[in-house]
Parts: C-alpha cells; sequence; structure tokens
C-alpha cells in the first residue's frame, strides 16, 4: 500500500487534462507509441468529439522514482462538465491526491473552484500544475496568485509543465509520489470496496470501477451490492493500463474492475459498497447522494414508426447512464414519445446526439424545461415536468421553481455585461468580491433561466472568459404562468413553456417572431399566435406560397426532375406535420432561440 | 458559338468544319441498334431534330437521313418533323432547302424580343434577327413553327413581359413556349444568380402573360405551352402522356415498351465518343423503369397536360392497375389538387400551381 497513489486530475475542458494524462501514459509505458491514439482516456466518440470526459475512467501506471522505488499511480479521470459535477465528486472520493491544471495564459474557472473546494473538503492533497507553460501568452506569476486567492491553496511550488512539449512531466510524476500520501485502510478487514462508476459492456455485462476501502478481494470470490443484497461470483478483476488488464487480485487502497455477471447497472449502483458475501462488512460505506434530473425534453422521433425503437435505444443507454430518467409522453402535436430528464443541458445534448448518431433515429426535441412545484386552490401539491401539463390558472394557488446558486468568476472588464445578464435572467446578487485577475460574484438564479441559455449568454457577454459553476436547486415562489403557442388556431402543446408573467408579453412576441422565421413557406397561410390563458398576446403570419411548380419538362433526362422532387418529400419527412402545416423540426426549440443578445 | 448562362443542356462546341457524313451514318447505326431492340415499329408519329443546334447540318445531310429512315420506317408526310434551330445562325437562308429536305416544323429559340435582356441572357442573336427569321420561316412555308420565349427574366416587369408577348405574337407562330427562366444547377446563373422577380411580380407576370396569350387564340395545353388549334407539339405531347420514342445521338434519352417492361435509354454525352461507339451497346445505358415507379413517372409529364390523362392510358401506358393509386389520388381529388370529369383525370388550377406538390405525391414509398 506504501506504493500507491491515487489521484485525480481537475482542469477545465482545453486546459491540457488529456494531453497531460497521455503524457503520463507514455512516460510510464502503459501504451507504445503506435498505440497512442491522442487522448486515451476520451474513449466515447462524443467525449472525442467535444473534447470533454463524461464517465469516470481509471488508468494504473507504474513509474520508477527518483528514490529508486516503484510505485502504482492509479489516476482516475473526473468530468470536467458542470452537469456531471457529481461525477467529479465520486471520483474525487476513490483520491487522495489531485492535479489541478491551470492554463498559465488564462487563470482560474469557476467551475475548477467548486471542484477544488469538494476536494480539500474531502481531505486531498492538491498539486497546482501551471500549464501551456510554453505559450508566449503564460504568466505563471499572476495565475499562481490568482490560485492562492480564489481558492485558497499555496501555489509558491506550483509546478511548470508543457503537457504539449513534455516539459515538467517527470517533475509532476515526482510530485505525485512525494506529496500524495498512500492510500490508507486495513487489509485484513472485511471488504469494503467503494463502486465509483459502472457501465454496461455488452460482452461481459456490468463492469464497476471500485475503490478497495478495506480488506481484498480475489478472483472467484463471492461477493454481495450492499444496498441491493444481491450476491454475486466476481469473475474478473483486473485494471486499466489504460487496456483492461485481469489480475488477480484487487489490494486494500487500490483502484480497478469488478466484472460479476451483473446485468443492469442498477444491479451495481455509483456509490456502493462491495463486500463479500461470506465475511461482509459491518456497514457500507457513505457513498454520495443519488442522482437527481434537473432539466427535461420530450424526445419524439420524427418518423411515428420509430416510437419503438426510441424506447430500445433509451434503455440501452440508459444501461450507461444512471442519470438518464426517460417516460413515455403523449403530445398532441408529436404524437407518442418521451419525456426524459438530464443532469443538465450538455447531457441533454449529448444523449440526443449519441440517439441520433449511434441509434440513427431521427429525433424532434422540445425545449428544455424544469421541474415545477405547483399547489392547487384546493391545497393539493404536484411536481410537473412538462409545461403543457400546468393545470389552468384559475385552479391554481401558487407555482414554484427550482432556483440555484450560480458562482461566476470573470475579468474585471467583463463585470458590468455579467451583472447585466444575471438582473435580465432574474437573479439576485448575494455577493461581489474583486480579487486580483478576476471578480467573483454569486447569484440566484432561476434554474429555468440557465438551462435556456444562460450559459451561452454568459461566454458571449464576456467573450468567452467568464465561467461558472452550480449547486444543488431549491424551490421557490415565483408569479409564472404558461405561454401557449397556437398553430393555424390550434394550441401547440409540445410549443408551451412557463415564463414569469412580467416577461409573457415580450416572450411571446419574440416567440412567434422567431417562429414565423423557421416555418418554411407553404401552400396555406400560416396563422402563429402566442396566448396566455385565453388571451392572444402576439401574432404573425407566413404568407402562403404562389406556387411551386417546374417551368420546363422537356425530352431529357428525367433522374433530375425525380431527385428535385424526392428531394422535396425528404425535406417534408423531417417536418413534423400539424394538420395542413409542417414545422420544422427547428420550430420546437424555437424558444431557445428567441432571445437576442444582450 | 457560347453556352448561355442558363442552359443545363449537353453542349459542346462544334469542330470548325462538321463531318456531316460520318454524323449521318452514327446516326443510322444509332437507329439500327435501337430499331433491333423494339418490337415491329409503329408509324413514326414524329421526329424532333433538337436539343442544342442540329441545324449546323446541312439540309441535304437531313434529306439523305429521312431517305434512309424510310427505309426502316414507316413515315410520310402526315409525320411532324421538328427542327430546333437559333435565329442567328447559319441556318436562315436555308429554311426553304430544310423544307425542301422534309423538315415541316421548326422551334425558334427566341427567348426575348428586347436586345438589353437577351444580351443579359448571353445570347447572340438580336431581336430583329428573330423578327426575321420568324419572316423567313413563313416565306419558306413552315407555318407551324413554335417560339420559345422565356418570362421572369432579370428585372422584368408585367409591362415588359407582356411586351415580349405582343411582339412574339405578331409573328403568328404556331405555337408558342412561354416558360419562367429556372436557375439549374451547374449554370452560371446558378452560381451568380441574377437579380429575378420576387414571387408577386413573378404571379402578376404569370397571369397577365397566360391572359394575353389564351385572348390571342393559344390554348395552354401543357404548364408552358401554348398552341393554335391543331398545332400541338406531337413530339412533346407524346412525351408528356408517356409514350416510347426514340432518342439517338450523343445524351438523347428515348424510352421504349417491350412485353411487361418499360426501359429509359440514355447514350453517352461525348459526341466524339458517340461517334465512335454509336451503332454499339457502348454507348447506350439502359434502366427499366420498375413496375412501382410508373405511375410516378406516368405523372411527371401527364399531370403538365391541362387535359390531363384518361384511366385507359394510364393502364395501357404503365401497366399498372389504376387501383395501384386510387388513394393518392382520391387524396389529391379532395384537396381540390386534381379533377375528375369527362372520363378524365387532370390538375385543376391550384393543381398546376403547385405541380411539384401533386407529383410528390406519386413517388414509391420505401
Amino acid at each position: 500500500m506504501r506504493a500507491i497513489r491515487n489521484f485525480a486530475i481537475i482542469a477545465h475542458i482545453d486546459h491540457g487534462k488529456s494531453t497531460l494524462a497521455d503524457r503520463l501514459i507514455e512516460r510510464c509505458g502503459g501504451l507504445a507509441a503506435r498505440e497512442m491514439a491522442s487522448q486515451v482516456l476520451d474513449s466515447l466518440a462524443i467525449e472525442r468529439e467535444r473534447g470533454i470526459t463524461i464517465k469516470a475512467q481509471s488508468v494504473r501506471l507504474v513509474y520508477g522514482a527518483g528514490d529508486g522505488s516503484r510505485y502504482q499511480l492509479n489516476l482516475i479521470d473526473t468530468p470536467g462538465h458542470v452537469d456531471f459535477a457529481y461525477e467529479v465528486s465520486r471520483s474525487l472520493a476513490a483520491c487522495e491526491g489531485a492535479l489541478l491544471i491551470v492554463d498559465a495564459s488564462q487563470g482560474v474557472e469557476a467551475q475548477r473552484v467548486a471542484n477544488c473546494y469538494s476536494a480539500a473538503a474531502q481531505g486531498l492533497e492538491i498539486i497546482p500544475v501551471l500549464n501551456k507553460i510554453d505559450l508566449p501568452a503564460a504568466e505563471p506569476g499572476r495565475v499562481a496568485a490568482e490560485i492562492e486567492d480564489l481558492i485558497g491553496i499555496d501555489a509558491h511550488e506550483a509546478l511548470h509543465v508543457s503537457a504539449k512539449t513534455g516539459e515538467g512531466v517527470e517533475a509532476v510524476l515526482e510530485a505525485l509520489v512525494s506529496r500524495v500520501p498512500p492510500p490508507g485502510g486495513d487489509s485484513d478487514a472485511p471488504l469494503q470496496a467503494l463502486i465509483i462508476d459502472s457501465w454496461f459492456d455488452s460482452y461481459v455485462g456490468v463492469v464497476s470501477l471500485v475503490r478497495i476501502k478495506s480488506g481484498t478481494l480475489a478472483k472467484g470470490e463471492r461477493i454481495r451490492v450492499m444496498s441491493t443484497g444481491g450476491a454475486w461470483q466476481a469473475t474478473r478483476i483486473g485494471c486499466f493500463t489504460p487496456r483492461r488488464t485481469d489480475t488477480e487480485r484487487l489490494e486494500c487502497g487500490e483502484v480497478g474492475f469488478v466484472i460479476a455477471g451483473i446485468k443492469d447497472i442498477d444491479g451495481a449502483p455509483v456509490g456502493d459498497t462491495i463486500t463479500h458475501a461470506e465475511r461482509p462488512a459491518g456497514k457500507p460505506l457513505p457513498g454520495f447522494e443519488a442522482l437527481k434530473p434537473r432539466v427535461f425534453s420530450g424526445l419524439f422521433p420524427a418518423d411515428a414508426s420509430a416510437f419503438e425503437n426510441l424506447r430500445e435505444a433509451l434503455a440501452k443507454l440508459r444501461l450507461n447512464d444512471a442519470a438518464l430518467a426517460y417516460e413515455p409522453e403523449t403530445s398532441g402535436a408529436l404524437g407518442f414519445g418521451f419525456r426524459c430528464g438530464f443532469l443538465g443541458r450538455l447531457h441533454m445534448e449529448i444523449v440526443q446526439e449519441r440517439l441520433e448518431g449511434e441509434y440513427g433515429l431521427d429525433l424532434i426535441s422540445t425545449a428544455p424545461s424544469v421541474v415545477y412545484r405547483v399547489t392547487t386552490e384546493s391545497g393539493e401539491a404536484r411536481e410537473f415536468e412538462n409545461p403543457a401539463d400546468l393545470p389552468a390558472r384559475s385552479e391554481i394557488a401558487k407555482v414554484e421553481e427550482p432556483v440555484i446558486r450560480a458562482s461566476i468568476l470573470t475579468p474585471h472588464e467583463f463585470v458590468g455585461p455579467v451583472i447585466g445578464l444575471c438582473e435580465a435572467k432574474r437573479g439576485r446578487q448575494q455577493s461581489l468580491l474583486y480579487h486580483t485577475g478576476q471578480v467573483s460574484l454569486a447569484y440566484d438564479l432561476p434554474l429555468a433561466e440557465v438551462v435556456l441559455d444562460f450559459f451561452d449568454q454568459l461566454k458571449s457577454v464576456s467573450r468567452g472568459f467568464a465561467s461558472f459553476d452550480y449547486g444543488p436547486a431549491r424551490f421557490e415562489e415565483a408569479p409564472l404562468v404558461r405561454l401557449d403557442v397556437l398553430i393555424n388556431h390550434e394550441r401547440v402543446d409540445a410549443l408551451s413553456l412557463i415564463v414569469h408573467k412580467d416577461d409573457a408579453f415580450a416572450r411571446g412576441r419574440e416567440l412567434v417572431d422567431r417562429l414565423r422565421e423557421l416555418i418554411p413557406r407553404q401552400m396555406f397561410e400560416v396563422a402563429i399566435q402566442a396566448a396566455l390563458g385565453g388571451q392572444i398576446i402576439a401574432r404573425a403570419s407566413v404568407k402562403a406560397l404562389r406556387k411551386n411548380v417546374t417551368a420546363k419538362c422537356y425530352g431529357g433526362d428525367i433522374t433530375r426532375k425525380r431527385k428535385l422532387l424526392e428531394k422535396q418529400k425528404e425535406g417534408k419527412k423531417r417536418m413534423k406535420r400539424l394538420g395542413k402545416v409542417e414545422l420544422p423540426q427547428s420550430a420546437f426549440l424555437a424558444v431557445l432561440q428567441s432571445r437576442r443578445d444582450p | 458559338m457560347a453556352k448561355c448562362p442558363y442552359c443545363d443542356f449537353n453542349s459542346h462546341v462544334a469542330p470548325q468544319v462538321v463531318p456531316e457524313r460520318a454524323w449521318r451514318e452514327s446516326l443510322i447505326a444509332d437507329l439500327d441498334f435501337e430499331l433491333a431492340r423494339r418490337p415491329a415499329a409503329s408509324p413514326l408519329a414524329a421526329i424532333f431534330l433538337g436539343g442544342g443546334t442540329p441545324s449546323l447540318l446541312a439540309p441535304e445531310t437531313f434529306a439523305a437521313l429521312f431517305e434512309q429512315l424510310a427505309e426502316r420506317l414507316d413515315f410520310g408526310e402526315t409525320t411532324e418533323i421538328t427542327l430546333e434551330a437559333n435565329p442567328c445562325t447559319i441556318e436562315r437562308g436555308r429554311f426553304a432547302e430544310y423544307r425542301a429536305a422534309g423538315i415541316n416544323r421548326v422551334s425558334l429559340g427566341v427567348q426575348s424580343l428586347d436586345d438589353a435582356m437577351l444580351k443579359r441572357l448571353g445570347r447572340i442573336h438580336s431581336a430583329r434577327e428573330a423578327i426575321d427569321a420568324a419572316g423567313e420561316l413563313h416565306a419558306a412555308a413552315i407555318e407551324n413553327f413554335n417560339i420559345d420565349l422565356m418570362h421572369g427574366l432579370p428585372g422584368q416587369n408585367a409591362a415588359a413581359a407582356l411586351s415580349d408577348i405582343s411582339q412574339a405574337l405578331a409573328l403568328s407562330p404556331a405555337h408558342l413556349s412561354w416558360y419562367e427562366l429556372t436557375l439549374e444547377p451547374g449554370t452560371v446563373f446558378y452560381r451568380r444568380p441574377p437579380n429575378l422577380p420576387d414571387e408577386d411580380d413573378l404571379a402578376a407576370i404569370e397571369s397577365a402573360g397566360r391572359a394575353a396569350i389564351v385572348e390571342r387564340g393559344y390554348r395552354r395545353y401543357e404548364v408552358s405551352a401554348y398552341a393554335r388549334p391543331g398545332r400541338t407539339c406531337r413530339h412533346n405531347d407524346n412525351y408528356w402522356c408517356f409514350g416510347d420514342y426514340l432518342g439517338l445521338g450523343p445524351g438523347a434519352h428515348g424510352k421504349r415498351s417491350e412485353a411487361g417492361r418499360i426501359v429509359r435509354t440514355a447514350r453517352i454525352r461525348s459526341p466524339t465518343r458517340w461517334q465512335r461507339l454509336a451503332g454499339s451497346d457502348q454507348a447506350v445505358y439502359e434502366r427499366e423503369i420498375a413496375p412501382r415507379e410508373r405511375p410516378f413517372e406516368f405523372m411527371l409529364g401527364a399531370l403538365r397536360r391541362t387535359g390531363g390523362f384518361t384511366w385507359a392510358e394510364f393502364e395501357a401506358r404503365t401497366g399498372c392497375r389504376r387501383a395501384s393509386i386510387r388513394r393518392t389520388v382520391n387524396g389529391a381529388l379532395a384537396d381540390g389538387l386534381l379533377m375528375s370529369a369527362d372520363g378524365a383525370v387532370r390538375a385543376t388550377t391550384r393543381g398546376l400551381l403547385f405541380l411539384n406538390e401533386l407529383q410528390e405525391r406519386f413517388l414509391p414509398t420505401y
């Protein structure tokens, strides 16, 4: 155990985490050079495409240190986006130390502050690393001061690294050995293995990434998942180098995988404790709080006959994504689909991309929404995940919406616009502190505004420099109303949204205008209206096409004409037909685009 | 000679001296290849010498060609033989000779009678030349001629379009093809679109133009085709009716029905390669039209005709039962895009305006 070091890397998306991880793997000989597909940690296609990490992953490295000893270094990778903050905390629970990577040319960002606070709260040794030191714009002195100021850790001895050139990588490995404490735990005690992550592999079933907190686990032993009580045989155990490598045992303090023939990730929930069936531990490890989806959206197949395919695809994704929730939903406009719950906008987009990219589904999604708690006049309280389901105004005594505490870091020059944005989003300022390089702001913001477009707008008003993190939500009462959209005088349930009553007229106007731009001209005029209760508050119309006919058709090649009509037909397939009106898929997300940049 | 910026035909620059004899021989070889694959030939209703500038060939060449044709096919005085011609090229003094060779109809590519507009369209003839060409046709006793006229031209308004129409009809053609300028992919105009009239202006041009043409005694029998009584273009009408036709020469398309099969044919596009390979199957591409594709292909032409089609024609030409498209037809009838009267099914006025929407409904579903 003395030769084991478990560590995480805390870094912003483009601050160079994956590149540094690659360097560490390369230096320790985990993969031959020809196997080093760039950024081996980000294995899901989407993670690679977007340069972000979603699932926790681990790599075991063997490092021959300067003191002549060989050390086992377990890198537990953490996701880098606020939607997956929860997954960060569970990765940290498996570690005794963390590398905090900060881009020496940019500085600290809000999420990293949050991650560091939780790392520090868990008693981890944090080693600051200033990366991209090779860039001409690097300002290691300023950034080190900022780390001390904002995070409150000693950054005097921050390591200067260029993951790109390899400079300073050796010093990182030495620091891990000398500064991160070895894991504790009693190897003779009953087994307690913390499940850091579980995923579904179509060949072997559920694979669980575990950290042995006490005892040891050997291949073939009978194990018990403590919350479910399910007993299984650990048919395979091992570690990632980063290739999956079988071993005979996992010792106390080690990180590795367990395969026990479990067919469903709910059979090995993240945060649960695995123990021996015959000699069980007295109690489970503390674990983590349960995941709750916070953002909801309806997903409907563009082609109604693909409903079952969508159900199957969601079930398959769910195998690997315990945070994804879904239940059948019927929409008057969109037919049969599913109301899905996500951790946040990014999670939502990733799920949609995977459904379309990996499962070949053509989907229509409705604008993201949050959970509203409605108390009716009769005193009954209910939660609604779908704006269209909200009862009539006359029946509602009060509506509560989720509100989050947002932490924002921004360079001084953007403070004004950032405050302006937060105020426009119905935010209430809680604190404002000036630091050397940046200003930290705390705002209470309605989650509904955050999930709509807050992040994009924050980036836009701060030219990409402001950063943002938020914690759990609480409910607060607000004067909210349901805004409906009527197309040719029929309410389209999938377009309903909940807005603050003071914003209702402006939002209705914007939405109607945006829909007018999105709906193509058709054979008939299309009337678009926004309504509050029975009152029409905004209207617009899409003029009818005058004609659609090809002027010339003589003895030549008919294939071109055929292609034209096939293309026309294909275009309609991507539209949703409501009565006689063809609505493009983008119309259902019009609300996301209806606001002009402030 | 230059290519017009709106034209997407198979066009090639001709050599200084056109090897006319070789061309004729290749055409006959091409014909023999095709005839061998057709059932006993029915009388030839029409010959169309077109798609570009066939008048590059001399009248004697055509005379010799028709002689060889007559040895193989049943055709005579009543067969419509159309030559496509431009008002500027060498054929103008030769109309009488063409007439003597057997050509009894000419389609003249006038396009506009406004010199400024002709220039913008990249045409190399003038309005004067067009007017003279029409006079020469009358003088050569080719009264049966068509004028191709475009509308919806860059910067055009209804008054300008009407002026073009009245000048064109003053030349007393038997037939007028009045069609809207379309930006075809692969053309100069498509890459750099000119400033065209907007939808509302186009609609105004069309309704005014159509009324003016009809008032002068021309009947609209197809989306863009107008004719004096008895002067419809038999060749085109056969094409629109899903009839069979032989397509000979580089880039030419044809269609033939055999027992239970309908085949579209196309010749290779390169003139030099075609000349070398004519008469062999290497000059030809063939594609069979599967039964499920036929209703759509039938409707592509038939619904362009103001007279539409009869069910008997549909069944005879496609070999499909009317039941196979009854639901689609009923839907379009209910939506007011089709009408059924006097034993014929035809597009309504609205159906003709939205013909692409109507025809799309007949695409086979996969």
